[in-house]
């Protein structure tokens, strides 16, 4: 009953949207704007709807419902509450439902904000997202519904949930990523409708900037996300794989990055209108590109789940009905935005034109090398290719450096130009005294210097000096730098994420050591000066699996480290997986992962140490509060 | 832009590999000592571990021909016999494949595309 009850409330939904889509024609038809008044409380009993939907799906993982299809393939009666309600999103069909919820999340918040007004404007952009949302409603239902039935053969037990996304991350990063791809409707929206209006202004600008901020801060804290689990859960200890899935939501987050800098520029300026605008259509399209990549399986990826041409032919119709849709009233547009504004080389404008162009060229290389195989193929007539995360890696490099160097010098540009050009000599002396400290830092750690982390470094110094140092050195009295943090603070911290997160990728790619081998209980092995020896293995049982524990324990400083790894059984399945025994401090990881039984006491291990690999999320987490508070300042503010 | 395309085209002509079934690298036109990608089921019985390193040879099948793999690592948990595995390395001198990266498939649900497409050319 309850499935029913969520399946109708989905076609509920998909009725509404429909109605509320079109409603801007009836505007039309009837030639007066009565549609105004029905938006708000529309987008309610939509976002009603649409959560009634998800929590029958819940109702039906928490009670066990295996007569439902999703339910059985992918929960178990063994499954812990807590997984069971995650287990909801946890494969194709049920994060389409959360997917939907999300889109109708952010109309809500649009419409109740202070940016929205009751006028012509909001109702197209509510349209626009209307038409999002039945769109993705219309793909869940007719190719993957998550309500279908096993009846009357219904199974006893379901096949649980993937071991490996048994996990606390996991269950969170989906919500969190599906914002951010979700919430980039509604710059696309707002766009849309600020050129059927013909408000391609200033104010538009400032409507888009925080919802194209917000939009980032979720992809930030998504990928961030995945990146931390895809390190401590899947056992290699890697942080980033260059797989198409990541590309395909980092492509998005560089898109919306170049979005929001852009939409400053129009805001103050009324300069790249037509950039700004072009931008939000790529941004939108850039998330639906990566649906289609992750939901088709058309690319080898360990994300992959869906395998079906049928799913990524209807998402290959949504993409082009609104990308080359809004391309078509982009080119219609009555185009008289053009402004008399001139700015010199020395300029923000120019600065922000630089970082657009970076940013831009990056995310369609990138992008370019995700979709190549796919090219190829059909070029090639079905021979089979893979571009390597070397070129993604050789790829990034210059890209990130001129990033860095715009980064720091960013803030010290002023509009049209910029007349007082001594803060540089003292830029690039506080750089270079970070640079000195920072590499002695380095050597007292590791006994060694590389160009890989001396770059990382470099950019780490550059953009600390430009954010923070330089204004404590300047300012000095703390009501200046009080002043200056009120007004900058969302760029200080988001732009020192970047630094720490560079840093942190620059080190721990270069001093990280790693090594694969036997070890026998009592056995121990040196890497890099550290000792680790394996003490023992004990037996576990966990709630719906058992393991095998290997303990371990590293000397340091006179100090006992003890970790373990476990070798786990989930019992429903009989999959085997690896949890990788962690310990941190603020400058290094040990990492150990234990292999597999050789014989008697006999196992093999790989064992790792990392170093610098939280400063990679630290940053992370700066960008998405950084975003964040930008983002809520101007929402705050409203229009 | 002239210059991010050289670079997208320098970086991708160097970082290419070119993907095989057991049958196309015994046809013999590969040069030796390319990174390239080979894949197929893992053969039953195949398996041969070595008990004092991390050496493991293997048999890798497209139900036509197979073709030996040698491996020196930690496998993946999900490697297994009759799975579908992806090998990333180059062929030796004999005809035998050096493995230097082993993917196993993700899930019971899941298998590499390359294989899955191996299996059904054989159906």
């Amino acid at each position: 009953m309850i499935p029913e009850i969520g399946h109708l409330l989905l076609i509920g939904a998909l009725v509404l949207t429909f109605i509320g889509g079109s409603l801007p024609f009836y505007d039309l038809v009837l030639k007066k704007s009565f549609s105004q008044n029905y938006i708000r409380p529309l987008s309610i009993l939509i976002s009603l709807l649409v959560l009634g939907s998800f929590t029958c799906l819940i109702y039906s993982f928490l009670v066990d419902d295996f007569s439902v299809v999703y339910v059985a393939s992918n929960s178990n009666t063994a499954l812990p509450n807590y997984y069971k309600f995650a287990a909801a999103w946890g494969a194709h069909e049920g994060s389409l439902v959360l997917w939907i919820l999300c889109l109708s999340l952010w109309l809500l918040g649009y419409l109740f904000s202070k940016d929205s007004v009751n006028d012509h404007f909001s109702s197209i952009t509510f349209a626009v997202m209307n038409q999002v949302i039945f769109a993705f409603i219309l793909f869940t239902l007719f190719t993957s519904n998550p309500f279908e039935r096993l009846l009357p053969f219904s199974p006893v037990q379901g096949g649980d949930l993937n071991p490996s996304l048994q996990d606390f991350a996991f269950t969170i990063h989906p919500p969190l990523l599906y914002l951010g791809y979700s919430g980039l409707a509604l710059p696309f929206s707002l766009a849309i409708a600020a050129m059927v209006t013909k408000n391609i202004d200033s104010l538009w600008a400032r409507i888009a900037r925080p919802w194209s901020l917000l939009s980032c801060t979720f992809l930030t804290l998504g990928i961030g996300l995945g990146s931390w689990w895809a390190y401590y859960e899947l056992g290699w200890g890697g942080w980033w794989f260059w797989d198409p899935v990541e590309n395909a939501a980092f492509v998005p987050w560089l898109i919306s990055i170049a979005l929001f800098h852009s939409l400053i520029a129009t805001e103050k300026r009324g300069v790249f209108k037509n950039w700004s605008l072009l931008l939000s259509i790529l941004s939108f399209a850039a998330s639906l590109l990566g649906t289609f990549l992750v939901r088709s399986g058309v690319l080898t990826s360990v994300h992959a789940f869906a395998l079906d041409p049928e799913r990524g032919l209807f998402i290959l119709w949504i993409f082009s009905y609104f990308i080359f849709g809004a391309l078509f009233i982009y080119i219609f547009k009555n185009t008289k935005t053009q402004v008399k504004s001139t700015y010199s080389l020395r300029s923000i404008e120019f600065g922000f034109l630089l970082n657009n162009l970076l940013l831009v060229v990056l995310a369609i290389s990138i992008m370019f090398g995700t979709i190549f195989p796919l090219l190829y193929e059909a070029y090639t007539n079905g021979k089979q290719v893979s571009v390597g995360p070397p070129y993604f890696n050789f790829l990034i490099l210059p890209f990130a450096i001129g990033l860095g160097l715009l980064q720091g010098i960013g803030l010290f540009l002023g509009w049209s130009d910029t007349k007082d050009f001594k803060f540089f000599p003292r830029l690039v002396i506080e750089a270079l005294t970070i640079l000195i400290v920072i590499n002695i830092l380095l050597y007292f750690l590791f006994g060694s210097f590389n160009t890989g982390s001396l770059i990382a470094c470099f950019i780490f110094s550059w953009i600390v000096s430009g954010n923070l140092l330089d204004v404590f050195i300047k300012k000095r009295t703390f009501n200046k730098i009080k002043s200056f943090l009120n007004f900058r603070l969302g760029a200080v911290f988001a732009h020192l994420g970047i630094a720490f997160l560079v840093l942190g990728v620059g080190v721990v790619s270069t001093y990280s050591s790693e090594k694969e081998l036997i070890l026998s209980v009592g056995d121990s092995y040196d890497l890099d000066s550290y000792v680790f020896e394996f003490e023992e293995v004990t037996f576990k049982q966990g709630p719906n699996y058992i393991a095998d524990v290997a303990n371990l324990k590293i000397k340091e400083d006179g100090r006992l480290i003890k970790l373990s790894s476990e070798k786990r059984n989930y019992l429903s399945t009989n999959q085997v997986t690896t949890e990788a025994g962690i310990v941190a401090d603020l400058f290094k990881d040990y990492y150990v992962a234990v292999g597999e039984n050789i014989q008697g006491d006999t196992w093999s291990f790989r064992l790792q140490v990392k170093p610098f690999v939280r400063w990679i999320w630290f940053g992370a987490l700066l960008v998405a509060i950084g975003t964040l508070i930008s983002s809520i300042k101007h929402l705050r503010k409203g229009i | 832009m002239v210059i991010a395309i050289t670079l997208v085209i320098s970086a991708l002509s160097k970082n290419l590999n070119l993907f095989y079934s057991p049958s196309e690298l015994l046809e013999g036109n590969i040069t030796p000592g390319n990174i390239i990608r080979a894949g197929g089921m893992v053969t039953s019985g195949s398996i041969k571990k070595s008990t004092d390193s991390l050496e493991v040879v293997f048999s890798i099948t497209d139900f036509k021909n197979s073709i030996l793999v040698t491996y020196e690592g930690i496998l993946p948990d999900l490697f297994s016999e009759n799975a579908g595995v992806v090998v990333k390395g180059f062929l030796q001198e004999d005809g035998s494949f050096l493995a230097q990266e082993v993917l196993a498939k993700h899930d019971e649900n899941y298998m590499p595309p390359e294989v899955a497409k191996i299996l059904e050319s054989k159906e």
